[in-house]
């Protein structure tokens, strides 16, 4: 009984801190890779990659023949959304071309004429904000898609395969009459098309003009599935502040479902196919989610076969007295009400499975402030077979920020290491913290040497190559063909490299993260010593296809 | 302040009975004139701020204040039949236990009523400013370090202080970053933007969550303590001060009266 007495006031206290602890835990779902049925033969053919520069332990700033925004004299909300970019090789030479997409003057196409030289094809497309590499039509040729700021709409470029410069021709999409500002592309429907999801940005519609966006029938979240003569519209929501769309696996059904990442207090909506209704149904898989969710990004950041998801939102890296000064006059404005249950927290989230679902753990692993965030990606940097987190950031408007120099918030743009053990830390050294306002970012091969590049396309600044020349892993690319079906470049396949030191994952993806598409090409990284065993490739059709005899530093081009 | 503190006295047998915190702060002869108090107090203020439009603080402020002679008569009778370390537990239990009222407001007003962060600022909202804070909670630590040097030293009391130092370390480096960002903004040549409510060590974005010190460690994986917003955080600091203080002025009035 006395020592109970003597021990009762420390285990009281015990238990109010385990109480005020338990605020944070919260629950999710699984996702999982899908299971092969068949086995599909392939061949294969191994390309040695470019021979790197002399490292130099950090990344090289490559200035590009491309800026948005520079032409107007005062940028204003959402003028300061910016614009996305793409990568891809357009015209069949190995190198990945860019695509630039641009809120005051024409998108460009910028053909990689190897050792990062480009020469500018200016598209007679003006005002656009996200920018995709896609084959729409399933011809193994590579089109454009571009949504356009207000009332524009999508632009569909389709790629007719003819000299450069009458490659592309501005043709319709049967069926797609919204509006639109962020894009995605995947085969949703299962019937081998990629299908579109398209969402509005509603309160910049209310800008160019349309009062009640709701109500109009072109604004909002529409899934338009792929048929023969064109597309089918289905309207998931009225309401839609679509900063970035994301499909993939949220609730680990083996199909992917649709996530759109809403800006301001609208929550953002995710979608599964219900069999049963055989209808979209909308689910809340997240028990935390960004508030001003910007872009979203995922990746098996582990590398245990479990995805992790990744969304932006704006919260300052620097809490040093004169970064909050630069900073409050906007968060007092912006402030809103706080409803009562909202799931939103001003902040990057960073959803891991656990036991009981998805828990938003990026307060624990470094990266819940990245400034005022854009795009983010999972990429391996440095060749160490983890991936690494890259994220732009940056914000000019003078409406918010009239209080500073040009109406620009100036932040570093934040490179995170993986340091292997769940945890991110940030690496200045790597000498990717430009401070031109980013917005669209794709980590990309520019050069072919087998370690990923960031390209940037940056508000009323040139587009930025960041160079990498970390002294790093050898790499390993692979492209994937599958000719004669709808979708030629397998969209959607993903894709394990099997080493000695564990297996790798990667997806093909048409688009994601903030208005931008992914390079086709996937990259893995992995250290000198690892053994490389096999490439395994699970096609979108679930026929699984094994590649051995691999070399390091070399690009395979595997065609089913 | 502490070394003109009586000794405990034995003039009453607070010590009999079962809650003698009860009877401590039984308001005693005081019963009536207090819910007259608090009648006219409630009365006056909730109408005017109805009625005549009158700030909510002020509302608030005003019902303190018709209330205030009569606790001043309560706690100087607190003194005399108990001494001076009973009166200042007296006191301490009975302006905590307001403050903590605030919080509750503050976090029903955030989580109940959907109030913005910043507007969620209790009934005393002119009082939530960080040097408020900053004075408030270097009072209760003097009290609390008074109460000890007067006899209060328990277990719960050791508990108390050290909780009471915690959070005066919390709101001491709040207030310094607050004129600090205010600096910045001038500076700046920004005006009339308010600097309250910026995280401080504990919670969200706070000092343990963010600093390169601490990053990667365990200490920036507590839940809570490093995700927590402001409110929660301090209506939890004040939960814990109020829970160490009861058990610790129970022991105390047992053991010493």
């Amino acid at each position: 009984m006395r020592l109970f007495r003597r021990y009762t006031p420390l285990l009281a206290q015990c238990i109010l801190l385990l109480l005020f602890s338990a605020c944070a835990a919260q629950p999710g779902a699984l996702a999982t890779a899908p299971a092969p049925t068949t086995l599909a033969p392939v061949s294969v053919v191994q390309i040695p990659l470019a021979a790197r520069q002399p490292c130099a332990d950090r990344f090289v700033s490559h200035t590009l023949p491309f800026a948005t925004g520079a032409r107007l004299r005062e940028i204003r909300t959402y003028e300061s959304n910016g614009a996305g970019l793409s990568a891809n090789d357009l015209d069949g030479d190995g190198d990945l071309d860019l695509l630039f997409a641009s809120i005051d003057r024409n998108s460009a196409i910028l053909w990689n004429e190897g050792g990062l030289d480009f020469h500018v094809q200016e598209l007679a497309d003006p005002f656009t904000r996200s920018a995709q590499i896609v084959d729409v039509n399933g011809d193994g040729l590579l089109d454009l898609v571009f949504s356009r700021r207000g009332l524009g709409g999508i632009s569909y470029w389709q790629n007719r395969g003819a000299s450069a410069a009458e490659r592309f021709v501005l043709t319709p999409l049967p069926g797609v009459e919204s509006y639109a500002y962020a894009l995605a592309w995947a085969d949703l429907s299962g019937d081998g098309r990629l299908d579109l999801v398209a969402g509005t940005y509603n309160t910049e519609l209310k800008q160019h003009g349309i009062a009640a966006p709701e109500t109009d029938e072109r604004a909002g979240i529409f899934y338009y599935e792929a048929g023969e003569a064109g597309y089918t519209a289905t309207r998931l929501s009225p309401a839609a502040e679509a900063l970035s769309i994301g499909l993939t696996d949220v609730d680990g059904d083996l199909r992917p479902d649709i996530w759109v990442a809403n800006d301001f207090g609208l929550e953002d909506g995710v979608w599964r196919w219900g069999d049963n209704q055989a209808a979209w149904q909308a689910i809340a898989p997240f028990a935390q989610m960004s508030h001003s969710t910007m872009s979203i990004e995922w990746g098996d950041i582990g590398n245990d076969g479990k995805l992790a998801f990744f969304s932006t939102d704006m919260n300052p890296y620097d809490t040093s007295p004169g970064a909050l000064a630069r900073w409050l006059p906007m968060m007092n404005a912006l402030e809103e009400p706080h409803l009562a249950g909202d799931p939103q927290r001003m902040a990057n989230v960073l959803q891991v499975h656990e036991t009981g679902g998805w828990r938003n753990v990026a307060p624990y692993r470094g990266v819940e402030a990245t400034g005022w965030s854009w795009a983010a990606r999972f990429g391996d940097l440095d060749n160490d077979g983890l991936l690494d987190l890259y994220v732009v950031n940056g914000m000019i408007a003078s409406n918010l920020f009239g209080h500073l120099d040009n109406g620009e918030l100036v932040e570093e743009n934040q490179a995170l290491r993986n340091l292997g053990d769940g945890d991110f830390a940030p690496v200045p050294q790597w000498g990717l913290g430009a401070t031109a306002s980013g917005r669209g970012m794709v980590l990309a091969d520019m050069d072919g040497d087998g370690d990923l590049d960031a390209v940037v396309n940056n508000l009323r600044s040139s587009a930025l190559l960041l160079e990498n020349r970390l002294c790093a892993g050898p790499g390993l690319a692979v492209d994937l063909r599958w000719p004669g079906s709808a979708n030629p470049f397998a969209v959607g396949a993903q894709v394990e490299l099997v080493t000695s030191q564990g297996v790798l994952r990667r997806d093909v993806r048409a688009s994601s993260g903030y208005l931008s598409g992914d390079p086709l090409r996937l990259h893995f990284g992995f250290a000198p010593q690892s053994g490389l065993q096999e490439v395994r490739i699970h096609w979108p059709d679930g026929a699984l296809s094994t590649v051995t005899e691999l070399l390091p530093d070399t690009r395979l081009e595997v065609t089913r | 302040m502490n070394a003109t503190l009586p000794a405990p006295t034995l003039t009453s047998s607070l010590s009999q009975t079962r809650f003698p915190l009860l009877d401590l702060l039984h308001p005693r002869r005081f019963g009536r004139s207090a819910l007259l108090a608090l009648a006219v107090g409630l009365a006056a203020g909730s109408g005017l701020v109805l009625l005549v439009g009158l700030e909510r603080w002020m509302g608030t402020a005003l019902a303190i204040l018709v209330l205030t002679p009569v606790a001043v008569g309560k706690f100087r009778e607190d003194r005399r039949l108990f001494g001076a370390t009973a009166m200042l537990l007296s006191v301490l239990l009975t302006v905590q236990g307001g403050h903590t009222v605030e919080h509750i407001v503050q976090w029903a007003q955030y989580y109940l009523l959907g109030w913005p962060m910043r507007q969620a600022n209790g009934l005393l909202s002119a009082a939530n400013a960080e040097w408020v804070h900053f004075v408030w909670n270097w009072g209760v630590l003097l009290a609390v370090i008074g109460l000890m040097r007067g006899g209060m030293r328990n277990g719960w009391a050791w508990l108390l202080l050290g909780v009471a130092v915690g959070h005066t370390i919390e709101h001491s480096y709040l207030l310094v970053r607050h004129y600090q960002v205010l600096a910045e903004l001038r500076q700046m040549g920004v005006a009339g933007v308010t600097a309250q409510g910026l995280p401080g060590i504990l919670g969200q974005d706070g000092w343990l969550a963010r600093s390169p010190l601490t990053r990667n460690s365990f200490l920036c994986r507590a839940p809570g303590l490093t995700t927590a917003n402001r409110i929660d955080i301090h209506f939890w600091w004040n939960v814990l001060e109020m829970g160490m203080l009861l058990p610790a002025g129970h022991v105390f009035l047992k053991r010493n009266h």
